[in-house]
């Protein structure tokens, strides 16, 4: 690892102000998952870290501010976990949550990190998109909002501009969603995913499913003709609705987790999983 | 004593240090002046070195100097465990991805691994052959030159060795087979995976040097520095802290001696620590493709078995010939076979080197062998549990001519490993049973001295050169001689991992030290026993032959007295102690094919029910069922943890585990996140290990060595559940879902 300055502001101002003041020479630690790593194996060799652990605003905390649940910065994978709100109306968000890493990584790395890293396997980007999350995007000039689906762009790359940072996540209230993520993996210990797969179906019949790792970023993808949240719709005619769904997905074909033709094929099976439990939830909500 | 002597349940010295990170591992060892060095490697597996140039890693401040060829003696010094192949440094040439070209020594781990990246090397990269096609193939460029190759028929070809065993007439027998059946089976190449990366520490010590590493021999370890450093081997001191896992990947010299040239250049301490991705670089198990024939009769008589099995060894000699000789000696297993031809070649490549893995060769040989006789079974409409049981040799009866018959109930074993699965009970919907049959060869040739120090307070010293890598052979010892010598077990202490002090052994591996060392603390504890009864004799004024000792106790005319009240006797005011001396020995015997008879084998029945999504191709083993032939269980706990431990290791190279070379020959998975090995949530649903205790092993007590027997089986085991369950016949490894699912889409 090489030396650099350590900064800890305690205010968002400070770390904008430091941000600007080190430019692309700095980078920001949360949970340090991904940074730490990138920092030893000298992927990366900033100057200047500055933590967003001190600041108060940024504390780990989820909590329910007019219509739309707030899941600041510093909130780690384990709160998303443990918190009731998200059990209940976002399971699939603590579903990704709970299979990031391991115990000890999701004990650190935070939800926030997880969007900004721009993995295209991040496991909490598919039910982000599916639940219409939003980043709340600080920087001196004030804050933005942005949808997760405008935010992503491709592999570690994230609609951040020189000098923002996000400081939440919201999710909106106002509608239900029921959904459901599963994944693909070599093991069923930590892994990182081959395919993650969210579907939401709500009460008008709409189907969204978000899915990554088979392509530079996790897509959404609409179903709006109500076969798919169709529960006495056959498994016959879903599946052609559902396959047309997954045409985005390019996957690798040089990985060396799965090959091209069994994620492709793995896809429309995970779908019809997923979107099994999102019906039966919607059921359970209804 | 019966509570912690023999057949106690006892708890693991050393056990709580290792949990709690008590222990000390190389990378935690202090020294004063500690330098620290990082390899400087290429990015590639083959490739011609034209330059290095140093300037700028020197220059940066802190970086004491880089050590290159140019830096060693000339000619470069090579060495091996039965080749003088590898260099100390790559010598004009990498032949494998993460070969060393220079290393950098520098105050701290973090400036040292900065100046490695300023080392500049200009090479040519060169074509690497990383397949046994491409190996063997016409003209295929030779992985090593001739000039440093051990003469023989091979020389001008990529063939290390070969060696063809056998009996009876193959080709005239195969008139007698009902049905033959004959097919190509793949094991990969595969990592040991320690948890604790290879270390290792040179310091100068006085007119000699000390070195610290985490090896599993470290007596040959001793040898090879004498003889590359041209010193004395009583001018070497090797320490050897308790591995941190061995697996087979830790036994041999490796960056020792380039440690020890860097410790004398600087004349200080200097300690290279691998990571997890140089530990996979520094080391792997061999791969193998096996192509058998097996021919029986209708009712599942064996009447040949033929194997032509080829395994894939690095760049350099190391075990690569022993491991393809070894493992394919029983390659026809434990069974009564009239004719048996079995061709075995080390196939050289620009990849990393391979030392043995757990099982050593034989999990490879056993995959293709009992997958083969399942298929063979099948065919013939037999049962494949029956098919076993009738050409399984009874206790006595040599499986292979001229060798050490058969030392168990091997039928007992099969019978309870078939009855805990439920064999022959209806399988539930979508699930699938196999079971499959492991043998190995113990040592073929041993040496392990022992001693031990009675000490006046009724305490005892065991030296033993041992390396316990988490199998526990300190508690055995010590058990040991608590019941020897009457005494609680935690009045004893081992002494292990330093051979100014502690006495020669030859090698921690195939399963060898409750036998081998076992008995030479054993025969330590009767050496005190002796030296007592003397004694006694002597101030008691009777016949030595009027005394005898058992277990810790002496039997005198008058009655009897436990062996430390007899000791406090002894000793009188004067005090002192009673120090035993112990040996124990197999001798080779040069006219066998292995260089030796088996000192005992290991014999398990592994027996699977899983079940495969078959959407996915995800397998999961419902029952994992292990029965392990081990003469005596000298501690019930460690055989049971050595069994399962191999039963899981055993899962995850059947399932999950595999070296991924591109086309270049580097290797893309390096570490952990792409080379996968078994979390707690892959294990089987339900593991059971059995023990069968016939008390019938050449070691203390009776017992047997165990920790491979699991592991030897599990893949045919798991495959044929898979097979049983969905149809789906797989010949390569590892049963990934992918692989399954591919196997599905074929299925006839």
């Amino acid at each position: 690892m090489q030396a650099f300055r350590y900064l800890r502001p305690s205010t968002v101002e400070e770390a904008l102000a430091l941000l600007e003041e080190h430019g692309d020479k700095a980078r920001l630690l949360a949970g340090g998952t991904d940074l730490v790593i990138e920092l030893r194996n000298r992927w990366r060799t900033p100057e200047v870290v500055i933590d967003l652990k001190g600041i108060e605003e940024l504390r780990p905390s989820i909590r329910v501010e007019g219509g739309r649940l707030v899941i600041s910065a510093a909130t780690v994978m384990a709160d998303l976990e443990r918190d009731p709100v998200v059990a209940e109306r976002f399971p699939a968000l603590a579903e990704a949550a709970a299979v990031v890493g391991s115990v000890q990584i999701r004990n650190r790395a935070t939800l926030v990190g997880n969007i900004c890293n721009g993995s295209p396997a991040a496991d909490t980007t598919p039910p982000l998109l599916v639940y219409g999350a939003e980043m709340v995007i600080a920087s001196p000039k004030g804050r933005r909002r942005l949808s997760i689906d405008e935010f992503v762009l491709g592999p570690g790359k994230v609609a951040l501009g020189p000098g923002e940072m996000v400081v939440a996540i919201e999710l909106p209230m106002d509608r239900t969603i029921a959904a459901a993520y599963t994944r693909l993996t070599r093991r069923h210990g930590t892994d990182l995913a081959s395919i993650t797969l969210c579907c939401g179906v709500d009460a008008s019949g709409t189907t969204r499913v978000a899915y990554g790792s088979v392509g530079p970023r996790a897509w959404l993808v609409v179903d709006d003709t109500g076969v798919l949240a169709d529960p006495a719709a056959s498994r016959e005619a879903k599946a052609p609705v559902l396959a047309a769904l997954f045409a985005k997905a390019t996957p690798s074909k040089t990985s060396m987790r799965a090959g091209p033709e069994y994620r492709a094929a793995m896809l429309p099976v995970l779908g019809a999983r997923a979107l099994n439990t999102a019906i039966e939830r919607l059921g359970r909500t209804a | 004593m019966k509570d912690q002597g023999v057949g106690a349940r006892a708890q693991r010295i050393g056990g709580v240090g290792r949990v709690t990170g008590g222990q000390r591992y190389v990378a935690d060892i202090p020294l004063a002046d500690m330098l620290h060095a990082k390899l400087v490697t290429l990015d590639c597996a083959h490739a011609r070195i034209l330059s290095i140039d140093t300037s700028a890693a020197i220059a940066l401040p802190g970086v004491h100097f880089v050590m290159t060829p140019d830096d060693l003696p000339k000619p470069m010094p090579r060495f091996g465990p039965e080749y003088q192949d590898r260099p100390v440094m790559a010598d004009g040439e990498t032949k494998y991805h993460g070969e060393a070209v220079a290393a950098v020594v520098a105050d701290t781990k973090d400036i040292a691994e900065e100046a490695a990246l300023l080392v500049k090397v200009e090479y040519e990269v060169l074509p690497a052959i990383h397949t046994l096609e491409e190996a063997l193939a016409p003209g295929a460029e030779l992985v090593q030159d001739p000039a440093i190759r051990r003469p023989g028929p091979h020389i001008a070809s990529n063939i290390l060795s070969e060696y063809r065993f056998g009996w009876g007439d193959v080709d005239a027998a195969a008139a007698d087979a009902d049905i033959v059946v004959e097919n190509t089976y793949d094991w990969p190449s595969q990592t040991q995976f320690a948890i604790e990366p290879h270390g290792f520490i040179a310091a100068p010590d006085g007119d000699g040097i000390a070195v610290w590493s985490s090896i599993q021999h470290p007596y040959q370890l001793q040898k090879t520095v004498a003889k590359v450093l041209g010193i004395p081997m009583a001018k070497v001191r090797v320490f050897a802290p308790d591995p941190g896992g061995g697996f087979g990947g830790k036994q041999h010299t490796k960056l020792e001696p380039l440690v020890a040239f860097m410790a004398v250049r600087a004349g200080q301490p200097v300690r290279l620590i691998l990571t997890l991705e140089e530990a996979f670089q520094a080391v792997r198990s061999t791969g193998a493709r096996m192509r058998v024939r097996t021919g029986i009769k209708a009712d599942g008589t064996l009447v040949f078995q033929d194997f032509v099995n080829e395994f894939l060894v690095g760049c350099y000699g190391d075990t690569g010939d022993r491991v393809s000789a070894k493992g394919s000696f029983l390659s026809a297993g434990p069974y009564r076979t009239p004719a048996v031809r079995i061709v075995s070649r080390a196939v050289l490549s620009h990849t990393t080197p391979t030392h043995p893995m757990r099982g050593f060769g034989i999990p490879q040989v056993t995959w293709a062998r009992e997958s083969n006789l399942d298929e063979a079974a099948i065919a013939a409409g037999v049962d494949r549990l029956e098919i076993r049981l009738k050409n399984l040799v009874k206790y006595g009866e040599e499986h292979v001519p001229g060798d050490t018959p058969a030392d168990g109930d091997w039928a007992q074993t099969v019978r309870k490993a078939a009855e805990e699965i439920g064999w022959g009970t209806p399988v539930p919907p979508g699930r699938g049973r196999g079971i499959a049959i492991g043998l190995k060869s113990g040592p073929t040739t041993g040496l392990s001295y022992s001693t031990v120090r009675f000490l006046a307070d009724c305490s005892a010293i065991v030296f033993s050169g041992t390396s316990d890598m988490g199998q526990g052979a300190r508690t055995i010892y010590a058990q040991i001689v608590a019941e020897e010598l009457g005494i609680p077990l935690d009045s004893v202490s081992v002494v292990m991992g330093d051979t100014a002090v502690v006495p020669y052994d030859q090698q921690t591996s195939a399963s060898r030290s409750s036998v081998l060392m076992g008995n030479a603390v054993l025969n330590a504890c009767r050496d005190i026993q002796r030296k007592l009864k003397a004694r006694m004799a002597d101030m008691e004024g009777i016949e030595e032959a009027a005394i005898s000792v058992d277990r810790g106790v002496m039997r005198l005319p008058g009655g009897e007295e436990a062996l430390p009240a007899v000791l406090k006797k002894v000793l009188g005011r004067m005090g002192g102690e009673i120090v035993g001396n112990g040996e124990a020995r197999k001798d080779a015997l040069p006219e066998h094919p292995l260089g030796g008879t088996a000192l005992f084998f290991e014999f398990n029945c592994t027996a699977i029910e899983a079940e495969v999504d078959e959407e996915t191709g995800e397998t999961d083993i419902l029952r994992h069922v292990t029965v392990g032939d081990v003469g005596l269980a000298l501690n019930p706990i460690q055989v049971t943890g050595q069994d399962e431990g191999a039963a899981v290791m055993g899962v995850g190279l059947s399932l999950m585990e595999h070296l991924i070379w591109g086309d270049d020959g580097r290797t893309r998975n390096l570490g952990a996140i792409d080379y996968r090995i078994p979390t707690s949530l892959d294990l089987p649903r339900e593991l059971h290990s059995f023990s069968v205790e016939n008390g019938d092993g050449p070691g203390p007590y009776g017992v047997k060595g165990i920790s491979e027997g699991s592991l030897l089986c599990t893949a045919p085991a798991v495959a044929a559940a898979v097979r049983d369950a969905t149809g789906a016949v797989i010949r390569d490894l590892p049963l990934s879902p992918e692989r399954v699912w591919r196997a599905l889409q074929e299925r006839p």
